[in-house]
């Protein structure tokens, strides 16, 4: 369990992440989603105590990091799979974490076996690929078997196979009742991994609920029309709220009405359609929308409800 | 759905226990005895340092038949039997910069301060085993260069011999001065940060003195590192350097004040 509570990082002059309160709940895989420098790292730094709050606090189960008794029996963090010293062995740097924390050294071979690194156990990670440094990242993490576990960006860099792998990991985790607390800036990503979503963007959050839910209510459902008088249409269907948007083909694509909505205005009206498809909503037309009103607001334009959103060419 | 295809819970471990500074201190000396550049460092620092204490007395050999009586009245043996100490002084604390400073090149530090967050214990493990260990190393280097300098300095029959007053003290000093040595070399890496900067610091701070302590006052000189440890070697009294038991307590003072800086430092700044 994460607790941020009013959580803000300043940088001099620059706010880094923005009064931030949200909570990371065991059992389930969190993504952090946001583009880079949105505030992700800088906040997961601030929940392993590396970097101090400007203002706020962040709790992780029920405790500041810092007062941690052993805290890698907590807490797994993976930040960066190439913050290790190359010259050490993949073994040796699990021994000194292990001795660290009074984990019984046994748990470095078990590790090991976890993430399939066990015969180059003795390599130099030096000699080790991306993949199988994010590997050794992993293992360092669930070293202590902590019930907590944070991961930044764990995929970057990762070939197919590498994903999948990751992937299948963080819901084990979760399905073994840990907190998992995923960032990445890949949506795609997020909707496959995740169950929970906190995204951010400048520092603030912009949603925080189920992948489901932020897919359901921020994305604008687009339904892609070709129809015999297609300007008359569009003429039709633009008061009743709905942005058209030419596509390449000749077909126009509307966002804001549904399909049902479209098609009882094309009968009433006697206009034929030659085809009306709804087009599947995406997390990522979702995360675009959350972000785009993010983006107006914080550039303080003045945008009313239904104000003709510059569409142009 | 995906099936739970891993089992990551441990098998055996024992319920968690609150760590302490002890467990902080084998973590940093696991950390730096299962690095293979560390003892690479320390042969180094061994083989170099008694080669060139062969060398510079080799040297004097030469020049002896040309020496005046007065300059060979005050040739002080022992001393530059144990040249070797600046080698070694600066070889083991370079080691002792890159201790803190590759860790904050890889990012690394992030991992140890996430793992122990008690930072001003992780700088404290560390000054204490680089000292410790290299305190030995340069006594065993001191040994050797003696025993290697007498032999090459009978060629002229100067006698040298442990039983001399102050020689014993010299090696012991000579030793003392290169443990405290790596405590300023820790010190600057903790302040700095990078490798290649805070080397140069204490390049500048142990040989460099000597050259641009010529800006300082003449009474103020003889308190510079780079002075104090040229100062832990003499038998014989040198005008200009302190005595040999002061200078060690000059270098101490550098080193305690060193890492007492990085400690607060790391300790304030984000990692």
């Amino acid at each position: 369990m994460i607790q941020a509570d009013h959580l803000t990082k300043h940088y001099g002059e620059t706010v880094a992440v923005d009064d931030v309160t949200f909570t990371v709940r065991p059992g389930r895989v969190t993504g952090f989603l946001g583009p880079n420098g949105a505030g992700k790292s800088t906040t997961m730094r601030m929940i392993l105590g590396l970097d101090r709050p400007t203002s706020g606090t962040v709790m992780v189960n029920g405790a500041a990091y810092r007062k941690l008794p052993a805290p890698l029996r907590a807490v797994g963090a993976l930040l960066d799979a190439k913050a290790i010293d190359p010259g050490r062995s993949a073994a040796n740097h699990l021994s000194w974490l292990a001795t660290s924390n009074r984990i019984d050294r046994r748990r470095v071979a078990e590790v090991l076996d976890v993430v399939g690194l066990s015969d180059v156990g003795d390599h130099r990670v030096g000699t080790f690929s991306l993949g199988m440094n994010q590997r050794l990242g992993i293992a360092a993490a669930l070293l202590g078997d902590p019930e907590t576990l944070i991961f930044d960006e764990p995929i970057n860099g990762l070939d197919p196979d590498g994903i999948l792998w990751i992937r299948n990991l963080m819901r084990s985790l979760a399905s073994e009742g840990r907190t998992v607390f995923l960032s990445s800036h890949l949506m795609s990503e997020m909707a496959q991994t995740a169950d929970h979503l906190i995204v951010i963007g400048r520092g603030r959050i912009i949603a925080d609920d189920s992948v489901d839910r932020i897919i359901a209510g921020n994305a604008s459902r687009r339904v892609r029309v070709r129809a015999a008088r297609q300007a008359d249409l569009v003429a039709l269907l633009e008061p009743l709220g709905a942005r058209a948007q030419r596509a390449a083909d000749g077909a126009v694509t509307f966002v804001g009405l549904d399909s049902t909505a479209i098609g009882e205005v094309a009968a009433t009206n006697g206009i034929a359609l030659v085809e009306l498809t709804p087009e599947h909503a995406t997390l990522e037309d979702a995360f675009l929308e959350l972000t785009h009103h993010d983006t107006d607001y914080r550039a303080g334009a003045v945008v009313g409800a239904g104000a003709g959103a510059g569409q142009g060419a | 759905m995906a099936v739970a295809t891993f089992d990551t819970r441990a098998a055996t471990l024992d319920p968690a226990r609150a760590t302490t500074i002890i467990d902080t201190f084998k973590a940093e000396w696991t950390k730096l005895r299962t690095l293979r550049s560390t003892w690479l460092t320390v042969g180094g620092a061994v083989l170099a340092s008694v080669f060139l204490a062969g060398l510079v007395c080799a040297a004097q050999v030469s020049q002896w038949d040309k020496m005046s009586p007065s300059e060979r009245a005050d040739f002080d043996p022992t001393s530059t039997a144990l040249i070797g100490v600046l080698f070694a002084a600066a070889i083991l604390g370079s080691l002792a910069v890159r201790a803190i400073t590759s860790e904050y090149a890889t990012g690394m530090i992030r991992v140890t301060f996430s793992a122990i967050p008690g930072r001003r214990g992780v700088l404290m493990a560390k000054a204490a085993i680089l000292a410790t260990i290299a305190f030995p190393v340069a006594l065993v280097t001191n040994l050797a260069s003696f025993f290697l300098g007498r032999q090459i300095l009978a060629g002229k029959h100067i006698s040298m011999a442990l039983g001399q007053p102050g020689v014993v003290k010299a090696i012991l000093f000579g030793a003392m001065g290169v443990s405290l040595v790596t405590g300023i070399g820790l010190g600057l890496g903790g302040i700095i940060r990078r490798t290649a900067g805070a080397t140069t610091a204490l390049m500048l701070a142990v040989v460099g003195s000597q050259l641009f302590g010529i800006a300082l006052p003449e009474g103020a000189r003889k308190y510079l590192p780079g002075n104090a440890l040229q100062a832990v070697t003499s038998v014989r009294h040198v005008a200009g350097l302190l005595p040999p038991g002061k200078a060690v307590g000059v270098l101490a003072v550098y080193a305690i004040l060193a890492v007492s800086t990085a400690s607060k430092l790391i300790a304030r700044r984000d990692a």
